[in-house]
């Protein structure tokens, strides 16, 4: 099992909570950003590309903590840009660890190992390593030579002081099914806890453009990589979101599901999109006109099935339905099953 | 709106990295103010008083005569709220981080080497005699 019991039992309470209390849209996982500037320019990301003196801005460990409560999500997730080049990024993390929030400290991995020991093993801290393949495909990716072998050795080394550890993999359309599945047996051989993976989505800032995927060719991808899956593939997503990425469910998006915090305050709508900010989480629920996104409402929306979008919504599909808590259940006890 | 540089209206293409708009009207200004938004590099508003400032626009609310954008000046740690109605001219004076130089010069790099391993390989073949 993926994900550990104690956070599959806070969230089941804290998702019943929301729906007791009647409240129709609520935050799963607050998406972090206490700074853009990363030591990496991959190909893919259009998270990055601003001037220097906004990449030198940082997010104070009280304005992270403050964003975490003011939100109230159960999981926070940290990416950013890279958040361990933040000088104050395992005081924020205790912070967080203190409010009892599974933190998701989303990092290349390329300064992890040398700051280690600023980190304490927790049940409430996982470093999530961005690997997006076998040692070719992720360099490419990241567009720099020897990161794979930085990642592995970061890996190996927080696993051995007693991290919880898994991958997050983002997957174009040249991905490779069968390469994909030999990473996913090397992740596994690793000893990582779990894998995350999701489809990549078109930034519009992005320096690639050629290579982000359509709605079909999506499901086509990741029928080819997850059909027929391994006993010993662990994946720490939803079970019911890997469905929807191989087409076998359908889900609107859930574009309040994982709100974005970051040094320009609550980005409207999504972690994607940049319509504009909001200055505080109400402020953000209160006034973004939620209808206007998800595929067939929006253009900019047309392609993405990506995790922050419906991640969220699995969740709801697993705690909404009949048919959705029975097929979480069952996948859950027999991955294999699919 | 007036585009100092290219003396053209509307209908921007491409990265407007280096030039300069002066909203004729309300509505051009909020075309200009998106187009501002949406780009990524500093931006210099100079205002009717005559004062300018530089910096990168990352917010802005469309509302009548209340409509403001929000500066992170470059060269100051606070972000600064400008009303539309003080607005007279917006110049994209900073570089636009999103041009995609990164990605060009990385596939060149991974080209470039692609390129030396096929010549290795033929020039491997050619002492072996096999080519």
């Amino acid at each position: 099992m993926a994900v550990p019991l104690s956070q599959m039992a806070t969230v089941t309470k804290y998702v019943l909570a929301q729906k007791l209390s009647g409240v129709k849209r609520y935050p799963l996982v607050l998406m972090l950003e206490p700074l853009f500037r990363c030591n990496l320019a991959c190909a893919g990301c259009g998270k990055i590309q601003y001037p220097d003196h906004v990449l030198d801005k940082r997010l104070t460990p009280e304005q992270c903590w403050a964003a975490a409560e003011e939100c109230g999500a159960p999981i926070v997730s940290i990416p950013g840009g890279e958040p361990m080049i933040h000088p104050e990024m395992a005081k924020i993390v205790r912070g967080l660890v203190e409010q009892k929030r599974y933190v998701y400290l989303c990092t290349n991995a390329i300064l992890m190992e040398r700051k280690l020991d600023e980190y304490q093993p927790s049940k409430f801290l996982t470093f999530s390593v961005h690997m997006d393949g076998l040692k070719d495909e992720h360099d490419l990716a990241v567009c720099r030579d020897g990161v794979y072998e930085v990642a592995v050795k970061a890996i190996k080394a927080a696993l051995k002081r007693g991290h919880r550890v898994t991958t997050n993999t983002t997957l174009f359309d040249d991905a490779n099914p069968e390469r994909v599945r030999k990473f996913f047996d090397a992740m596994m051989e690793l000893g990582v806890e779990g894998m995350m993976i999701s489809p990549g989505y078109s930034y519009q800032k992005a320096p690639d453009q050629q290579h982000f995927l359509k709605r079909e060719r999506t499901r086509e991808l990741f029928s080819r990589i997850l059909g027929n899956p391994k006993k010993s593939w662990q994946f720490n997503q939803s079970p019911l979101f890997l469905d929807f990425l191989m087409g076998r469910r359908e889900y609107e998006c859930t574009p309040w599901g994982n709100p974005t915090y970051n040094v320009f305050g609550w980005q409207k709508p999504c972690y994607l999109l940049q319509e504009g900010y909001a200055k505080t989480f109400r402020e953000l629920m209160d006034s973004t006109e939620w209808d206007r996104y998800g595929t067939g409402r929006n253009e900019k929306c047309a392609d993405c099935m990506v995790h922050c979008g419906y991640e969220p919504s699995a969740v709801e599909d697993t705690f909404g339905t009949l048919s959705g808590f029975g097929r979480t259940v069952k996948l859950t006890m027999l991955p294999t099953s699919r | 709106m007036t585009d100092t540089k290219n003396h053209s209206s509307g209908g921007v293409t491409g990265s407007p990295e280096g030039r300069v708009f002066q909203p004729g009207s309300f509505a051009e200004l909020v075309e200009t103010v998106e187009l501002a938004f949406d780009y990524r590099g500093d931006v210099t508003v100079s205002l009717k008083s005559g004062e300018s400032l530089s910096g990168y626009l990352f917010n802005r609310q469309v509302s009548g005569s209340d409509s403001y954008l929000e500066v992170f000046p470059s060269n100051s740690p606070n972000a600064q709220h400008i009303l539309y109605d003080q607005i007279a001219s917006i110049a994209f004076t900073g570089e636009d981080t999103a041009t995609g130089k990164s990605w060009e010069t990385w596939i060149a790099k991974k080209d470039s080497e692609r390129r030396a391993e096929v010549e290795r390989v033929a020039a491997e073949a050619r002492t072996r005699g096999i080519l």
